[in-house]
């Protein structure tokens, strides 16, 4: 085989709360395209299931059969990707995603249901500094989903009411999970839900500024990961960079939370032609 | 008419609000539990009618046994009137439920797919009926009594069935569910004794054995004459985590610590130290002999350590929060869990389970977790002197307590532990006792 030849890879992130897929085609000169792309929550179904079924719906979207496929990659807690052929870190895959949809970025913050990561990049997409949240779900994107179904919000709609809200409410409590009962309080005192999303999307962006300042990161910064899609939380974000006049600039991409998996595919189709590259040589 | 004088305590923690009705002698009559929701006032309403509609029945069982042709039979009979009852309530509620399942569906969004989204609704809901008499069947093991969660739970396994990925998704069936839901509980119901006794009667006539048919004229007169009695609230006192947010006058509101001190000496006349694991806090309370609180401590601030935390871990599983303590104990190997944080050790549990560790392991693992932060909080309020009551929602979990029995041994040497079944209604006990003590004290609150 060609190393130049257009190879198809796989790309499967498995986060807590969804399973992220993507399908490129990758060129080998730099030039990679992506064919699919899919999402699938997973609300506490069978995770294999909900991987396998995620698995074969992008595979049917692009066209495509599971044989063409010359690397399949997992990402993130990828142990159940029983069909893949490599693992590649979280912290690496996000880097590649978002570098190959966003170029020129400096920095990325990838905001998953669980933690939130905070990396320097360089054009390579080279990890060149991280640092991520601590061991407790303060301010979580696991919290915010509670939140939401705690205020029968759907949660495509969550960004687009914050960005409504008049007078955010500051949210006192710092756990997890007494914050939704705070919440509770917040909704009988007869705040808007408008005012409450916002109030939680200000603290996470505080959190996450202080992530970003860590690294020393400065020019455009990507979000990725999940809550990438929360115009919401966006918004807060770029307010406290704001706030705070850090110079920094936030960059986000439609297909922002896909960044994992594409990333994932990439590596993976990178690996594939250094190990065909390999072979070659032996053979 | 007839009158009988109640008592009534009402304790609205974060994850259940409880009612207590005594009568004038300070005897429980009535309980009532429901789940907080956003609307307290719903909530309180709720609890407070059971409370009174349990009375009742407790009236009723008094008049057979004081009829010696009823006697002996009261409590098969009553236990079946009362899931009767239930059955009734439920169904009433699912009725509401649908309906507005379809109002939430006609938003929209909704329009492309409005015929398939209906049509998995339809299934879903006559699904969710069939299962009901299963629910309140005499062998019956509820995974909760709550309306929420049993509807969550059948609705969940329909939408699973009738959930179609292009059209009817189960993303957006689950969605409509969370929705809908929100709306029938904070809209205050009616659950009247009247409506729904008569054909609960009715209905258990129709099934009894031939021996109490025979008995229907006495039976029918026993409950009619309770139906007509007026239950007169002398008093009522309010407490808990939303005691501020209740809508009574300041007078009849009392702090938490002292209606646990209080409720667990009512409960146990020797308790000396108190720990009461409830929803969003814990609490460890020294009391005198009078059950006054002399000290106490208290965690707010963190999940970890409170029942939220055991709540959380039965979400995350799909399990009733009664069914989680009992899995544990199956334990041979209780694993050490890492994560201080509920959500980490959430998702501790998942890649646990996904790693092929037991769930009895993990679990046991996770009781002694919660039980390590009781222990740290009681030993700064003054530690553990005899006799300890437990009380709080948590002290009905077996796994729990077996922890606790473990802990308590190692590092204070032999105590006595109290548990009531009946602890979790310890909050509302001792806020219906001040409520007795307000009313004996004549105007004065």
């Amino acid at each position: 085989m060609s190393t130049e030849e257009c190879i198809l890879a796989a790309g499967v992130d498995v986060g807590s709360s969804a399973v992220k897929f993507a399908l490129v085609r990758d060129g080998g000169n730099g030039d990679a395209s992506v064919l699919a792309l899919h999402n699938e929550r997973i609300r506490r179904r069978d995770l294999r299931k909900v991987i396998r079924e995620g698995y074969e719906a992008s595979l049917e979207a692009a066209g495509v059969r599971q044989k063409d496929i010359s690397y399949t990659a997992s990402t993130g807690e990828g142990e159940l990707v029983d069909f893949r052929r490599g693992h590649f870190y979280g912290m690496t895959t996000h880097a590649r995603g978002a570098v190959f949809l966003l170029p020129g970025i400096g920095a990325v913050i990838d905001i998953g249901a669980l933690h939130a990561r905070a990396m320097r990049v360089d054009e390579h997409s080279r990890v060149m500094a991280y640092r991520m949240t601590s061991q407790c779900a303060s301010g979580s994107g696991q919290f915010l989903e509670n939140v939401a179904r705690y205020l029968g919000i759907m949660l495509e709609d969550v960004g687009p009411l914050s960005c409504e809200a008049k007078n955010p409410e500051s949210v006192s409590s710092i756990c997890a999970v007494l914050a939704e009962t705070d919440v509770i309080n917040m909704v009988s005192r007869g705040i808007s839900r408008c005012d409450i999303l916002k109030g939680i999307h200000l603290s996470m962006a505080g959190r996450y500024t202080k992530l970003l300042r860590s690294i020393d990161a400065c020019g455009d910064v990507a979000i990725t990961g999940g809550l990438a899609a929360d115009i919401g939380l966006c918004r807060a974000l770029e307010e406290k960079i704001a706030e705070e006049k850090l110079a920094m600039r936030v960059r986000t991409h439609p297909r922002s939370i896909y960044a994992g998996a594409i990333g994932a595919a990439l590596w993976g189709a990178y690996r594939h032609r250094v190990l065909a590259r390999r072979t070659e040589v032996v053979a | 008419m007839s009158v009988v004088e109640v008592l009534l305590g009402i304790d609205l923690g974060s994850t259940t609000t409880k009612a207590i009705a005594l009568d004038r002698s300070g005897r429980i009559i009535g309980r009532g539990i429901t789940n907080t929701r956003s609307n307290y006032e719903v909530a309180s309403q709720i609890v407070r009618d059971e409370a009174l509609v349990q009375s009742r029945f407790e009236l009723v069982r008094h008049a057979m046994a004081a009829d010696p042709e009823l006697a002996g039979i009261e409590k098969k009979f009553i236990g079946s009137l009362v899931r009767n009852f239930r059955q009734r309530q439920h169904l009433e509620q699912l009725e509401w439920l649908e309906s507005e399942l379809r109002r939430c569906a006609d938003a929209p969004r909704y329009a492309p797919n409005r015929e398939a989204v209906r049509e998995a609704l339809s299934h879903i809901c006559q699904a969710m009926r069939a299962r009901v008499s299963g629910h309140f069947s005499e062998l019956a093991v509820r995974k909760s009594d709550f309306f929420r969660d049993l509807a969550a739970v059948d609705y969940v396994q329909a939408a699973e069935q009738f959930s179609d990925a292009k059209h009817a998704s189960f993303d957006v069936l689950c969605g409509l569910f969370d929705a809908a839901i929100l709306v029938v509980e904070n809209a205050a119901g009616d659950w009247a004794f009247e409506r729904h006794a008569g054909p609960a009667l009715e209905q258990t006539l129709a099934a009894a054995p031939a021996d109490i048919r025979e008995r229907e004229a006495r039976l029918r007169a026993a409950v009619e004459s309770v139906g007509s009695l007026e239950l007169r609230v002398l008093g009522i006192i309010g407490t808990g985590y939303g005691r501020q947010r209740l809508p009574f006058p300041k007078e009849q509101i009392r702090s938490e610590i002292l209606c646990h001190g209080l409720g667990a000496h009512a409960m146990f006349a020797g308790t000396r130290t108190v720990l009461d694991i409830g929803g969003q806090d814990t609490k460890a309370i020294q009391v005198d002999g009078a059950g006054i609180v002399t000290s106490f401590q208290m965690n707010d601030r963190c999940a970890a350590g409170c029942g939220r935390y055991l709540g959380y871990i039965a979400d995350e599983m799909n399990l009733g929060l009664h069914e989680l303590g009992k899995l544990a104990q199956e334990s041979t190997c209780s694993v050490k869990i890492n994560s201080t944080c509920t959500v980490f050790a959430g998702a501790e549990l998942r890649d646990r389970l996904s790693l092929g560790q037991k769930v009895p392991d993990i679990l046991a693992g996770l009781h002694r977790a919660i039980m390590l932060r009781a222990m740290s909080l009681l030993a700064r309020s003054g530690g553990i002197s005899d006799e300890f009551t437990f009380t709080g929602g948590v002290a009905r979990n077996p796994a729990a307590v077996s922890a606790l029995q473990g802990l308590v041994q190692q590092n204070y040497g032999v105590r006595k532990l109290n548990i009531s079944p009946e602890s979790i209604y310890t909050g509302a006990l001792g806020a219906a006792l001040f409520a007795q003590r307000a009313a004996e004290g004549g105007n004065a609150a």
